[in-house]
Parts: C-alpha cells; structure tokens; sequence
C-alpha cells in the first residue's frame, strides 16, 4: 500500500481526482460568497460534460467543442439564477430540478443522437491534450510530478488564481461580498443586488462547466450517463470546508483528490470496488463533522470571552 | 374557501392558496405542452404517439392496473418527504432510506420458517428501522455538528447504496443464478395480491395508512405542530420553547422509516427476489409528489396517480416508438421548476390581495 501511495502513478491520480472537485468547489464558493447555495450544479456539469464531447464530435473541433460545454454550461446556471432571482423560487427545489432535469435531459439527448442510453463511447469526440511543460523537462522528479497532466489541471489551478483575484481585487468582487454579507446595505450604496447575484451564479456555471468538461473530455473519453456521481456536491463540501477561502478550499479538494485516488488504488489491492469508492463519500461527512467541531469550539470560546469581558464590566 | 363563519369573506391567504393551486394546474399544462412538442419533434406518427401516450394508459384494465402499482411505493415516500419538508428538513436520504428498506427487509424476509402475518411484520420492522437510520444519520449530524443536511445527505445516498450493492454481492446473492440477486423471499413474508390477475398488492392498503397516518400526524399533533412551526421559522420556534433539534431528528427518523418501509413493501409485494441494481429514484418522485401536494400528504395519492399515469403512458411510448422513458424525468423536473416559481402569476395575485382587501374595507 505504502508503495502505491508514494508512486508517481498515484500523484498523477491524485491531480486527476481533485481537479473535478477543485472547480465544482470553486464554483460554489464564487456563488457562496454571493449568499446563493446552488445545489444544481451537478446538473449544469452534466449538460457541459455533454455538450462539450457532442459539439466537439460534430465540429471536429476542440475549441468549438469546449465553447459549447461552456455555453451548455452557462445556461444551465442562467436558468437557476432565472428561477431564483426572478422567479422567486426555492434555491434548493430548483437546484434539484435542474439536478433530474440534468440527469434526464442528458440522457435522452444521447439517446436521441447515438442510440445508446448508456455512454457515448462509440463517438470519436476531443479530448483536451496532456501538457509538457518544456523547462521542467529537464529536472528529473519535479518534471514527473508537475508535468505531463491534462491541460484542464493547469487550467484548474489558473481558476483558482483567478477566482481569488475576482473575490478579493476585483470591483465586481467587492460587489459580490457585499451582497453576500448585507444585501440590504450593499442596496443602500446603489449596488444592483439582483444582478449581481445573477453574475456570481453564471460565473459559478462556467466554472462548474469547467469540470463537466473535465470529467467527459479528459477524465474519461466520453461521457456517460450521471458521471458528475455527487462531484459538485463534494465540491460545496470543499467550500464549506474552506470557510469560503479560495486556498484552504483548494487543499480540502486536494483532501478529497486523495481520498478517490485511495478508492482507485484500494480497489488495485482487491478490496471491494463497493466498499472502495465509499472513502471519497465518507471521507466528506467525516470533513464536515470536523468543520462543525471546530465551528462549535469557536462559538463557545467567543461565547466565553463575552460572558468574562460581561462580568469584568459589571465590577 | 372557509371564512371566519361567513362564507363570502375570504383572507389572503385563501387568495394565495387559490394562486398556488392555479400555478400547479398551469405548471402541469405547460409540462404536457413541452412533452408534445417532444414528441413531435422526434415521432414520425406523432399524432398516433400522442394518443398512445395520453389515452393509453386507460385503454386496458391491464395498464390501469400498471398505474396502481406504480402509485403504491410513490404513497411511502411522497408522506415521508411531506413530512420532512413541512419540518423545513431537506434530507435527501429518503432515496436511499427507499433502497436500504429494501434490502433490509429482504435480508428477514429470505429466512424460511416464520408464521405468515409475523414475518411480513418482521420484515416490515427491519425495512422501518433501516430507512430510520439512513435518514436519521444526516439528521443527528446537522442537529450535534451543524454539517448541511442537504450535503450530508447526498453522500449518505452514495455510502447506502454502495453499501446495499457490497452486501447483496458477497453477502446476501444466490450464487445458482446466472445474474445478481438475492435467495428467493419465502412466501410467509411475501405481501398477498390484492386482485387476482394484477400486480396490485397489500402495500396499497399499507401506504394508504402510512398517509393517514403522516396526514393526523402533521395537523393533528403536538410534534406534527412543532414540526410545522420549525419549517416556518426556526427563530420563532426556539424562542417558543420548542425543542428544535430533538423534534428535527424525531421526523427525520419516522420519514426514513416511511421510506423504509416503502422499499420493504415495494420489494415483498412485485419480487420474488432483490434485484436492485443501485437507487431506485423513488426518493427523488417524492419531493416532486411533495412540491405538487404543498407538503400535504392528503394530496400525495393524487399527485402519485399522475407521476404513474404519465410514466405508464411513457413506458407505452417507449415499446410502441423510439421516445426514450426518461422523457419522464425531464416532465418532472419542468413539473417542479414551475410549480415552486412563486413569481409566475405573482402580480396578479398580488392585485386580487389588494382588491380583496380594499373589499372588505368598504
């Protein structure tokens, strides 16, 4: 076991498994730090994962493919904030409608064009390619490591920069978590709270449609019916593990990425596929009850702290 | 509409109880409407197909009987989601709870030897204590640990389910059939037919209990109005006195028992065997039966009537011609989207508020 674990095999697993996990958490932390909890993204990764191997099968074309997972993507999400904001919808209802409507609309799609309900894997569809990073050619362990992983791990990682940058440097950032901490005082300063909510939900589709695509395009080679298999919920778990920090987000993704990559690697050793692919799972309520903890000590301490500044107060 | 004793005074919330049964109806309109449009687009007889798919259900005491069986577990789950969503707890485990139920009841109901009656009930209580746990697991961390119900409870669905799929295949298969599923149930635990030539079972008369009973519990109860009360403001409740944590986990527990019991009876009443392969969605139909029937298990059996006579109606479509059955969920996710869409209509309920206010004043 020690062996697999400290192999470059399992390290490549590793950044396959979390980068899925990565964007979906992403995306529900650009939608979090906006106050909306959009259950629905595994419906909107789906319709990306889906619309990004049929329009780049059709096409022929990679980038014209990746456009229409994004646009899939985007749409999705747009219809969610529609629902939402305009329509005064219940944000978890409609998220699983979007949820059921992802999983069935897929699949009828395929149906309709291949013939198959099951995968699309008689469709040459594109994939995004595998990257060598030229300079680390030459540095033996580093180069095995950092280099050589699909294009959509780097494009992960630029995400996470980038979101980071969005929250915290950016106007429209600032913008997002006001509404997100006030929206009533984010209105009085003339902050257009609706459509800023609308933005921040978009901007978390397309991310989220980011690992859709991932996970058809270059995870695997086509897509399959329901393959999101509770990613985007694993992911809001990264987020809420976070506490809504882009960093601490990314390294509870990557706590994740390990925990499926152990499933992968369990299974190598013949434990039961079954009981193999629970890890990821239970490793996420495990991750969740931890944050509780820690959340319920602080509120105690803080409780503390008051109940003493009170009392010195009084003498 | 009932007054305070008058007949022809009505409140607001008559009005808005008018506008939520207005949205349903039109909801299901524009659901039929796209499901046409479906099928237009890809039947070559569409006309043919159409009539198939809304009259076909009918045509034979054989399909009407297809309809019954389908409604019988969507009774079990569709209480259970009522009861949990009035009490403002969105645990998602009831799929699973389903599932787990199933299995369950299936690992007593393979054992040879018990009396009749016992057995079944026997059966039932492991179904019920299974589905309790699955769905009481979520709620015991969001009430200790504050974790979201609503993710916990979607990893729970994946662990039972992976779960279920470990014990039937190393623990529970029959190693002499060519494809995986359990020994054979005995017949003592088997639930009767309830018309001969149909697959209409006991459990109808079992998920009709489970809806009066979730029905009195809701509205006629102590912890039926604690729970009513969280689901419409925490605050409020604590503030009252309420204990807010213990009567959340008491009906998440009695849900995914309902649930449990659901699978129990769905399996012992069509099966010879467990043969699920994996979650069976009848979780899933009921949050959408509860959306259709606002959280009121009274109304669940008609809602489940329509689910079932649309999914018969699909299951014709998909033998007759090419139209894929999960059609369905795509009528159900439309379904759910417009009925929960307070904004559709809301202007005009909003005048009708105004003018019946201005009414009265007069």
């Amino acid at each position: 076991m020690m062996e697999l674990i400290f192999s470059q095999a399992f390290v490549a697993s590793v950044f396959r498994m979390t980068t899925p996990i990565l964007f979906a958490a992403l995306a529900a932390l650009v939608q979090r730090k906006a106050n909306i909890l959009c259950i629905g993204n595994e419906g909107i990764m789906l319709f990306a994962a889906f619309a990004g191997v049929m329009v780049s099968a059709w096409t022929g074309s990679l980038v014209v493919g990746f456009l229409g997972g994004l646009s899939a993507g985007a749409l999705a999400a747009f219809l969610f904030a529609y629902f939402v904001l305009q329509l005064q919808t219940d944000p978890m209802l409609i998220g699983l409608a979007l949820n059921i409507f992802g999983s069935g609309g897929t699949i009828y799609l395929m149906f309709l064009t291949t013939g198959d309900k099951g995968s699309t894997v008689g469709i040459s569809s594109k994939l995004f390619p595998m990257v060598e990073i030229p300079v680390l050619k030459e540095i033996p362990v580093l180069n095995s490591v950092i280099s050589g992983h699909n294009l959509m791990v780097y494009v992960s990682i630029a995400v996470l920069f980038l979101v980071n940058w969005l929250i915290y440097k950016s106007k429209l950032g600032l913008r997002i978590r006001a509404v997100g901490e006030n929206a009533a005082a984010a209105a009085s300063v003339g902050t257009n709270v609706k459509r800023t909510q609308f933005i921040a939900i978009v901007a978390g589709g397309l991310i989220a449609s980011l690992g859709g695509m991932y996970m058809s395009m270059g995870y695997l080679t086509c897509f399959s019916r329901d393959m999101i298999a509770g990613r985007s919920f694993i992911g809001i778990a990264a987020q809420n593990l976070g506490m809504g920090n882009p960093w601490i987000t990314m390294g509870a993704s990557v706590l994740f990425g390990i925990a499926q990559a152990l499933a992968n690697a369990a299974q190598a050793l013949r434990l039961p596929t079954q009981l193999a692919n629970m890890i990821p799972y239970v490793t996420t309520i495990v991750g969740l009850i931890v944050i509780g903890i820690t959340e319920k000590r602080r509120d105690h301490s803080q409780k503390k702290a008051e109940r003493i500044q009170a009392a010195v107060s009084e003498k | 509409m009932k007054g305070l004793g008058n007949k022809s005074v009505q409140t607001a919330v008559d009005i808005e109880r008018r506008y939520d049964f207005y949205r349903t109806v039109l909801s299901i309109l524009i659901a039929f409407f796209i499901t046409i449009i479906l099928i237009f687009s890809i039947s070559s007889v569409p006309l043919k197909d159409l009539f198939s798919f809304l009259v076909g259900p009918w045509q034979s005491l054989y399909r009407i009987s297809n309809i019954i069986e389908k409604v019988i577990p969507l009774l079990f789950t569709g209480a259970a989601v009522c009861l949990m969503f009035k009490g403002g707890q969105p645990n998602l485990a009831v799929e699973s709870a389903f599932y787990i139920g199933a299995l369950a009841g299936t690992a007593v109901a393979t054992v040879q030897g018990i009396p009749p009656a016992i057995h079944f009930l026997l059966c039932a209580a492991a179904g019920a204590a299974a589905g309790a746990v699955v769905c009481g697991i979520p709620a015991y961390l969001g009430v200790r640990f504050h974790v979201m119900v609503l993710v916990s409870s979607m990893m729970m669905n994946y662990i039972v389910m992976l779960t279920g799929q470990y014990l039937l295949q190393y623990h529970m298969v029959d190693p002499s059939l060519g494809h995986v599923a359990s020994y054979e149930y005995a017949p003592s635990a088997r639930l009767p037919f309830l018309f001969p030539g149909t697959k209409i079972h006991f459990g109808l008369v079992i998920g009709i209990l489970v809806i009066v009973f979730t029905s009195i519990l809701m509205f006629k109860t102590k912890l039926g109005y604690r729970a009513r009360t969280i689901g419409e403001n925490v605050s409020f409740a604590k503030y009252s006195g309420i204990k807010v944590g213990g009567t959340a986990i008491l009906i998440q527990l009695m849900g995914g028992a309902m649930a449990g019991l659901g699978g129990t009876c769905e399996t012992l009443g069509i099966n010879n065997r467990f043969a699920y392969g994996g979650l069976t969605s009848h979780g899933w139909d009921g949050i959408m039966l509860a959306v259709i029937a606002g959280n009121d298990p009274k109304k669940i059996p008609l809602a489940a009537l329509f689910l079932a006579y649309i999914r018969t109606g699909a299951d014709i479509l998909n033998r007759s011609s090419s139209m894929p059955t999960e059609v369905v969920k795509i009528i159900q996710a439309i379904v759910i989207a417009l009925i929960c869409a307070k904004g559709i209509l809301s202007k005009r309920e909003y005048k009708a508020i105004i003018k019946n206010a201005k009414a009265d004043e007069a």
